[in-house]
């Protein structure tokens, strides 16, 4: 069984006239990385927001289908349980942070102070995060003084110590500048690499090209498709649907040049060696 | 056509260490776009460009006249600034009123204010919500509305905080017709912005700063050349530009058109 | 710092007692002088007050505080010398306004009283680190809700006081009048303050959810980053703290019944 499944999950907000979610339904496995795309409004965000059950258990409205994570329904879980397992990082950083802590570093220790974690074992794991998220310099200061992009990291720090299984992160790289978000997306990656389940709502699509190994493409609620980044990027439809294939994959199909199988590529690293390969001569690094 | 003249340009908070290190460069009908690591001082000098905040030494001359002559409502009537944050600009209850707002502050009829502000809506792609509470939006949508507020004031320079944070691809192709638009129309067009291949493909200028300098300022394609220093300022190329180099070549292509049409050129149409 | 706490760790003797010694002390300064009466008590305890400050170096940090209540206390002092009621003997007299001694008195009672509350305030607030009153918060059954809502204000207000700012900055920047008469700024800033209300409910609602997901709801027992463990000081305080009330209110008692009185 997979480790998160949706079944034909339906949801709108209260007061609102159309679906925010029209039959979705998937399955992520234990470990992977799907990245969610689609343009604004598409539901990206209430979906990430229902996987931890906030949709409906918080903001009510109306709601049908199921989402079960270890065979656990969302539905029927507390946040306090769900929140073990799984670790939401929200799109506005700046209302993530507690407003009780004075320094970084105490910030990030709030969720273990929750669980009741030893000092001893707290500081360790935020070590670890601030390390992994390069933010260690920051420690000292007063969360509220931070940059919005150093906001954000902080925020996922916050997530990362609590050791969830799953982490869902709604745009965790919009106010960081390139090199800060390249930095996000290579410690996400070293998460997964540990066993971690990811899901990532993104605008910035060469990474998610790049990083993930599904990509949830979704539309007025609904879940266009669900496939590796290559056959998503390669549909004609991505237009449609307010979506843009990344630059290499749109370099390649005006060219015609298409990988064996027959899709269009999607990384740098692919697109040089089916460029390169038939290139003028030129010393190819 | 307006001008900016950035002379010797320093600023720091109170006490604190120099934030601005001596900015010296003018600013023309060329849309410019200003990147650069956060922290390097890009928001501090739009808040200097517009006089909320005053600089410790150097100056800033529009058109020729130190800015530090004028009050910041004065400085309104010919700066616009759209904020990163579209809540920190917004607080009227409809979508109307607030992008009226500017145009009555600086003396604009109400008539006058009233066509102007429809026809920023229109270019914002937001004709028919004028009724809707602003805060019932979502983050892009509002800050449509932010950035049409500022459209509406017709000012001769006009200012972009990361305008395209929360954008999604049709968002963004609009940015770069305002921006376009706005630049055709000789206005002075600045954006900070982090997002390499909008800067490419929509702006005239880019301006690299890092640590309250200026690192590069050129066109695009002699800015994004550079990769090492880029890097170095922990900055990227543009996608296609990456391809470029990962291929080893020694042309720079910033879109995808331009790619293709040299790869074509090389290797046959039929390619 | 963006923050209205005036703390600053200076692991000092006022450090290192925990938050509710210094509360008692607090009542105490407060207490002791109302139950003794004269001014000697009053006057001993803001020396001693002023005294804490200064060993654990935070009398600096209570300057703005007495500056404020100073010039508040100062028109005290002229209004009730020139103007109280009642017979008086004159001190001197600035063209036909007559000082009194008995006004003038009277008004320098209050201003040792309050100066002495808000010493004894300083040795609190600015020696307390808000996470460790969170922490005697909870260790005491109260819900770390309440905890949190306490000490988070301390970041919250000031966090409002600088949307408000950035806000006026960026209507300034559409041409709106924000300086000027007292009548400009009060017609300027009052639309002002309605976004920041709505956004600040917004922003509640928001981060409510994210502390939520955080664990703030879990019925595990809290730990904390940094646990309080106050100084081998802190008991002997408070015992002398306690002996001292308790002395207060035995004077009191005897001075009632008329066994003691103290000399005017």
């Amino acid at each position: 069984m997979a480790q998160i499944e949706v079944r034909n999950l339906k949801y709108r907000y209260p007061d609102a006239k159309r679906l925010a979610l029209d039959d979705v339904s998937c399955q992520i496995e234990r470990g992977e990385f799907v990245g969610v795309i689609g343009r604004n409004g598409a539901g990206k965000s209430t979906f990430t927001q229902a996987l931890l059950g906030l949709v409906p258990n918080f903001y009510h409205g109306a709601y049908g289908g199921s989402v079960t994570i270890d065979g656990q329904n969302v539905r029927e879980s507390s946040v306090d349980e769900l929140c073990r397992k799984v670790g939401l990082v929200f799109q506005n950083p700046f209302n993530q942070v507690t407003g009780s802590k004075l320094t970084v570093y105490e910030e990030i220790a709030f969720g273990l102070e929750n669980f009741g974690v030893p000092p001893k074992e707290m500081r360790r794991r935020i070590d670890a995060a601030m390390e992994l998220l390069d933010i260690a310099q920051y420690k000292d200061r007063a969360p509220f003084d931070l940059s919005g992009g150093q906001m954000q990291r902080m925020a996922l720090a916050g997530i990362i110590v609590m050791e969830p299984e799953v982490i869902v992160m709604d745009e965790p790289t919009s106010q960081l500048d390139p090199q800060g978000s390249e930095d996000v997306f290579r410690a996400v990656d070293v998460l997964r690499a540990q066993g971690k389940t990811i899901v990532m709502v993104e605008h910035k699509i060469e990474k998610i090209a790049a990083y993930s190994d599904r990509v949830m493409l979704l539309d007025e609620g609904r879940l266009v498709a669900m496939d590796t980044p290559r056959a998503i990027f390669s549909r004609d439809d991505l237009a449609e649907h307010g979506v843009v294939a990344p630059t290499y994959t749109q370099i390649c199909r005006q060219l015609g040049v298409r990988s064996a199988d027959g899709l269009y590529p999607v990384t740098l690293e692919e697109t040089r060696s089916l460029l390169g390969a038939g290139g003028r001569g030129g010393e190819v690094r | 056509m307006s001008k900016i003249d950035v002379r010797d340009l320093h600023f720091s908070y109170a006490k604190g260490p120099e934030v601005l290190k001596g900015l010296d460069f003018s600013l023309d009908g060329r849309s410019c776009a200003l990147v650069g690591q956060n922290g390097a001082g890009k928001t501090t000098f739009v808040k200097l460009l517009k006089g909320l905040l005053r600089p410790s030494s150097g100056s800033i001359l529009l058109d020729g006249r130190d800015i530090a002559g004028s009050s910041v409502p004065e400085l309104a009537r010919h700066v616009g600034l759209v904020f990163q944050n579209p809540n920190d600009q917004i607080f009227k209850n409809n979508v109307l009123d607030e992008v009226m707002f500017g145009p009555l502050q600086i003396g604009m009829g109400e008539g006058e204010a009233r066509a102007s502000a429809l026809a920023a809506l229109e270019l914002v792609g937001l004709s028919g919500h004028e009724a809707v509470n602003p805060y019932d939006l979502g983050l892009s949508d509002r800050k449509m509305v932010s950035i049409a507020a500022i459209l509406a004031m017709d000012t001769d320079v006009v200012i972009f905080d990361e305008p395209t944070i929360a954008q999604d691809h049709d968002g963004k192709e609009r940015l770069a017709r305002i921006v376009r638009d706005l630049s055709c129309q000789g206005k002075v067009v600045i954006s900070i912005l982090h997002d390499m291949d909008f800067v490419a493909q929509t702006f005239e200028r880019v301006i690299a700063m890092a640590h309250g300098e200026v690192l590069l300022d050129a066109d695009p394609r002699s800015v994004f050349s550079q990769r090492d220093v880029l890097e170095r300022a922990r900055l990227e190329q543009p996608t296609t530009a990456q391809l470029c180099h990962a291929l080893g070549y020694e042309e720079l292509f910033l879109s995808p058109q331009e790619f293709v049409d040299f790869y074509r050129s090389q290797h046959g149409s039929h390619a | 710092m963006k923050s209205i706490s005036l703390f600053e760790e200076k692991h000092s003797f006022l450090n290192g007692l925990s938050p509710e010694t210094k509360l008692l002390y607090v009542v105490v300064a407060i207490a002791f002088p109302a139950l003794v009466g004269g001014t000697v008590p009053q006057l001993a305890i803001m020396l001693l007050s002023i005294a804490l400050l200064a060993g654990s170096k935070i009398l600096t940090k209570s300057k703005p505080i007495i500056a404020v209540s100073g010039f508040v206390l100062l028109t005290v002092v002229i209004v009730q010398t020139f103007f109280r009621g009642g017979a008086y003997t004159e001190l001197f007299r600035i063209g036909p306004l007559v000082a009194r001694r008995e006004g003038f008195d009277y008004s320098l009672g209050i201003v040792l009283n309050v100066f002495n509350i808000i010493f004894a305030f300083c040795v609190f607030v600015l020696a307390t680190k808000p996470s460790d009153m969170m922490q005697s918060m909870v260790r005491r059954g109260i819900s770390p809700r309440l905890g949190y809502v306490f000490v988070s204000l301390f970041q919250i207000i000031p966090q409002m006081t600088e949307h408000t700012s950035t806000i006026t900055d960026a209507q300034r920047s559409r041409g709106m009048q924000t300086e000027g008469s007292l009548g400009t700024r009060v017609r300027a800033f009052l639309p002002l303050i309605s976004p920041v209300i709505m956004s600040s409910f917004t922003d509640t609602r928001e981060r409510s959810i994210a502390l939520e997901v955080r664990g703030f709801n879990s019925h595990e027992r809290k730990t904390f980053l940094d646990e309080f463990v106050p100084s081998s000081a802190d008991r002997p305080v408070r015992i002398a703290l306690l002996a001292l009330l308790t002395l207060g209110v035995a004077f009191f008692v005897l001075r009632i019944v008329g066994v003691v009185s103290w000399p005017r």
